[in-house]
């Protein structure tokens, strides 16, 4: 009997690359210009006089960075494979429809506005890109659909256009900018991680993998439209309702991770796709294994980042584009008798 | 004979000032194979998805088993009439088992796993059209044909008591119309299925078919006299229907009880002048 997906070899399958991840982590948490070892960390000293070194490392610094390296790397290879299935499009990718530059508005309109008030003592502009993310996609998603029922290349070409519209916009204050304010715009617009604290993980997380989770149970659905959105509809589902939550759901983690990170390229077009072609194209694998590895990839990007030229380093996405490039050509040549809708 | 497929008073157009279809009516009763046939642009591809549900009518309605299908939520009208198409998008190259499996969606557990049930289904669709060999290779990498058969394996694997099909044979060789054919007979003779066939082979229509609709050319027809018409087969494919419908000049001959049809064409003859003749 042909194989398919079952659940036993969906739950096993799963299970191994979340160990993998689990292991990826814990093993770049240890990399870092200070060496530290699990065995310092673990033996915490109970005066309070004398706080253990590498303890204050590993969970005040590493720990968290490389948890929301892994967070943001789920939702942006999600939301990639969501993109491409309901945009029928393998090139779309998380930001296609304009939500990294509507994002990156809002950043901008934060640093040059010269925000000082804060919110529960944290700067307002991860809200501000998220705020822009959405009424991006809010407004790329009405111009689609009101330019009619084909409103896949409808939605696409809006995408484009608003995402070429507010680019120009963020060049033009780029431009106009002082340059005190320039260096932290870029560095946000070419992706940074930052060490952020527990409370902004536990709300970003949650977010996340709520998004996620909810997205995994649309995969049936999924599938029939990425066939096409006719045949969807006489084998029974609900299309227009369907593609609007997984839209939205994959719109929400994708603003999530742009605003804890900035603009990361890259994860949500190659992750998505280097699943596909090891493992297939069911979603019902391909959203859980995405993120999963789109986790372990950022988390291993963002490791080298920090510490290729410590003690300064590079924005994420500069490795995530110069590692992931041959990594993904690579795996197109070894299995392109595999590819055949790129054919 | 309780009636299928009910057409009432059915008008469409894709632009409000033209319609495709003007004032349709008929009725399929249940467990009858139906043939579509007509020209090019006469709607007969607007029919069948007015018919699955995937058109509203402009006005006048269609009813399944005695409903509404305007008043259906999709879930219910896939319970009931299942569409194969001849489009073919490639898309990130999905298995001919899992395409055919994508047709038991609705039927999918919490999980959005398929049932022993669906699987089963799933298989035997397989088997009946011949697709087994294939079952494990992608779509993509198939004939048109063979795909095909695919998307006929994925209507039965939908397990309806009605079954739409949108020229299941163009793209077949001679062995596999015929098998096709013979397929949807027996389906249709051992499960009681309700078939609705758009078909340019009126040879094989008039072989299988009890009931043929023939629609006419929207431009061809004066805006009273009707746009279509339906009966038996045998009083539909007639050579002077088809030479008003299609505009060419038929031939028919009797071959043991079947008549058959054969285009003649307008190439010049002898004397006769060139293009079209009357």
């Amino acid at each position: 009997m042909p194989g398919t997906l079952s659940p036993g070899r969906l739950l096993f399958r799963t299970g191994v690359v979340a160990t993998l991840l689990v292991l990826v982590m814990l093993a770049c948490s240890l990399v870092g210009p200070q060496t530290i070892s699990l065995k310092s960390v673990a033996s915490v000293s109970t005066s309070a006089a004398a706080p253990n070194p590498d303890y204050e490392i590993f969970f005040r610094i590493r720990v968290p960075r490389i948890i929301l390296a892994a967070l943001v790397g789920a939702a942006l290879a999600g939301a990639g494979v969501v993109f491409q299935a309901l945009l029928r499009n393998p090139l779309a990718d998380p930001y296609i429809l304009g939500i990294s530059s509507g994002a990156g508005l809002g950043v901008i309109v934060a640093i040059l506005s010269g925000l000082t008030w804060t919110l529960w003592g944290r700067s307002p502009i991860a809200l501000f890109a998220f705020l822009g993310a959405l009424g991006t996609v809010w407004l790329v998603w009405g111009i689609g659909r009101s330019a009619g029922k084909y409103h896949v290349t409808g939605l696409l070409l809006a995408g484009v256009v608003v995402n070429a519209f507010l680019s120009a916009l963020i060049m033009f204050l780029t431009s106009v900018a002082q340059s005190q304010h320039l260096y932290a715009t870029i560095f946000w617009l070419m992706g940074n991680m930052t060490e952020e604290d527990f409370l902004v993980l536990w709300v970003g997380g949650g977010g996340i993998v709520a998004g996620l989770v909810g997205l995994f149970f649309l995969g049936p659905q999924l599938n029939i439209i990425s066939v096409g959105s006719q045949d969807a509809r006489s084998v029974g589902v609900p299309v227009e309702r369907i593609e609007l939550a997984a839209f939205a759901l994959a719109a929400f983690i994708t603003a999530v991770a742009v605003s804890l990170s900035g603009l990361i390229g890259f994860v949500g077009l190659i992750i998505p796709h280097a699943v596909r072609i090891v493992f297939g194209p069911d979603h019902r694998q391909l959203l859980p294994l995405s993120s999963l590895l789109g986790a372990m990839f950022l988390v291993v990007a963002d490791t080298i980042a920090r510490t290729i030229v410590a003690p300064a380093q590079l924005p994420v996405g500069v490795i995530t584009a110069i590692m992931g490039g041959p990594f993904f050509l690579i795996l197109l040549i070894r299995y392109s008798r595999k590819v055949y809708w790129l054919a | 004979m309780t009636s299928a497929i009910q057409a009432q008073h059915v008008t469409f157009g894709y632009r409000h000032d033209r319609p495709v279809l003007r004032d349709v009516s008929f009725e399929v009763r249940a467990g009858t194979f139906l043939a579509i046939a007509g020209p090019n642009g006469a709607g007969k591809s607007t029919l069948l998805n007015l018919l699955a549900g995937l058109l509203k009518p402009q006005s006048g309605r269609v009813l399944l088993a005695g409903v509404d299908l305007c008043s259906c939520p999709v879930q219910i009208t896939a319970r009931k009439v299942a569409v194969v198409r001849q489009e073919f998008v490639p898309a990130f190259g999905f298995s001919v088992l899992e395409t055919v499996l994508m047709a038991r969606t609705l039927y999918f557990g919490r999980l959005g796993f398929e049932s022993k049930t669906d699987r089963e289904l799933a298989l035997r669709a397989l088997e009946l059209t011949d697709t087994t060999a294939f079952a494990s290779r992608t779509l993509g990498s198939l004939s048109a044909g063979e795909r095909q058969r695919v998307f006929i394996a994925r209507g039965l694997a939908q397990d309806t008591p009605i079954l739409l099909l949108d020229e299941p044979t163009s793209f077949l060789d001679l062995k596999h119309q015929v098998k096709i054919y013979d397929l949807l007979k027996s389906i249709q003779i051992e499960k009681g299925t309700t078939l609705v066939a758009i078909t340019h082979d009126l040879n094989l229509a008039a072989q299988y078919c009890e009931e043929t609709l023939l629609l006419y050319t929207p431009d061809r027809r004066p805006a009273e006299s009707p746009s279509y018409r339906i009966g038996r087969t045998a009083d539909i494919l007639i050579p002077e229907e088809i030479e008003r419908a299609f505009d060419v000049r038929v031939f028919s001959a009797m071959v043991g009880s079947d008549r058959l049809l054969i285009p003649r064409g307008t190439r010049p003859r002898g004397s006769e002048p060139c293009g079209r003749t009357p």
